[in-house]
């Protein structure tokens, strides 16, 4: 994929993951912050389909953002065939990885599974 | 045969925050806190797996983070996301070409029209929010 694409999803995750970090944020003031980390509070939260598709959300906009300026950094401090085509697949593999690790407790909390 | 590899500063280089500028501040800050960010996001994942073992492995582990060690870490985490996104703001609006000046005849002192005041006012400004939101974020942790 061009560079110049790579940055525009990098830029448009950002504002997105921006919106909705503030909103998450929000949720947490609604009440007091120790009350609002109770367990009832944080199952409730997750069960509520609106809520938990929002997390999903963030957590694939953050995962693509939080990678991509991984790779932008480690690019940055050194260059080579073999050492760029490393990076990027290894920060594509970690991303995979966590979005994969966070949408199974989303997923389970929300069906119930615990 | 010539070495040119011999000005290559390599990761101290790209830490180096002077010579440049307060441009060159927000350059490794905007690294740093990205940096820090991305920690604190993989941890935030697996902190939150936790509501898997049910209430006794929530609350063992939000035992855990609220502590005065724990909120110190999250205001430090507040400070960083402010900073990188009023930062990361004036970073894409400047590759939109918004506030970067027109462009002009190189004459000396060879300032970059980039490099002016709207651009400088932003940084401090980010510098500042960044400041103002952690001391909110302490305030909502410890005041309870």
């Amino acid at each position: 994929m061009r560079e110049s694409i790579i940055m525009k999803i990098h830029y448009g995750t950002a504002l997105a993951a921006v919106a909705l970090v503030a909103v998450h944020v929000l949720m947490r003031l609604t009440q007091s912050f120790a009350e609002s980390l109770e367990y009832a509070n944080v199952i409730a939260n997750y069960q509520f389909l609106p809520y938990a598709g929002m997390l999903e959300i963030i957590l694939i906009l953050l995962s693509i953002h939080g990678f991509n300026g991984l790779r932008v950094i480690l690019l940055e401090l050194k260059q080579g065939k073999t050492y760029e085509k490393a990076v990027s697949y290894g920060c594509l593999a970690a991303m995979i990885g966590l979005i994969a690790y966070g949408s199974r407790t989303i997923i389970m909390v929300n069906m119930g599974m615990i | 045969m010539e070495n040119h590899d011999e000005n290559k500063e390599g990761i101290g280089g790209m830490i180096n925050p002077r010579r440049y500028g307060i441009e060159r501040v927000a350059y490794l800050l905007m690294r740093l806190s990205g940096l820090g960010l991305l920690a604190y996001f993989i941890g935030h994942i697996y902190e939150t797996s936790s509501i898997l073992k049910g209430q006794v492995g929530w609350n063992e582990f939000l035992a855990l983070t609220q502590t005065n060690e724990g909120h110190a870490i999250l205001a430090i985490v507040i400070a960083m996301c402010v900073f990188h996104t009023v930062n990361g703001i004036r970073v894409m609006l400047g590759h939109g070409g918004v506030g970067v000046g027109k462009p002009a005849r190189p004459d000396y002192p060879y300032i970059p029209a980039s490099q002016n005041a709207r651009h400088k006012m932003g940084i401090y400004s980010a510098i500042v929010l960044a400041a103002i939101a952690m001391m909110y974020g302490l305030a909502v942790m410890f005041g309870e």
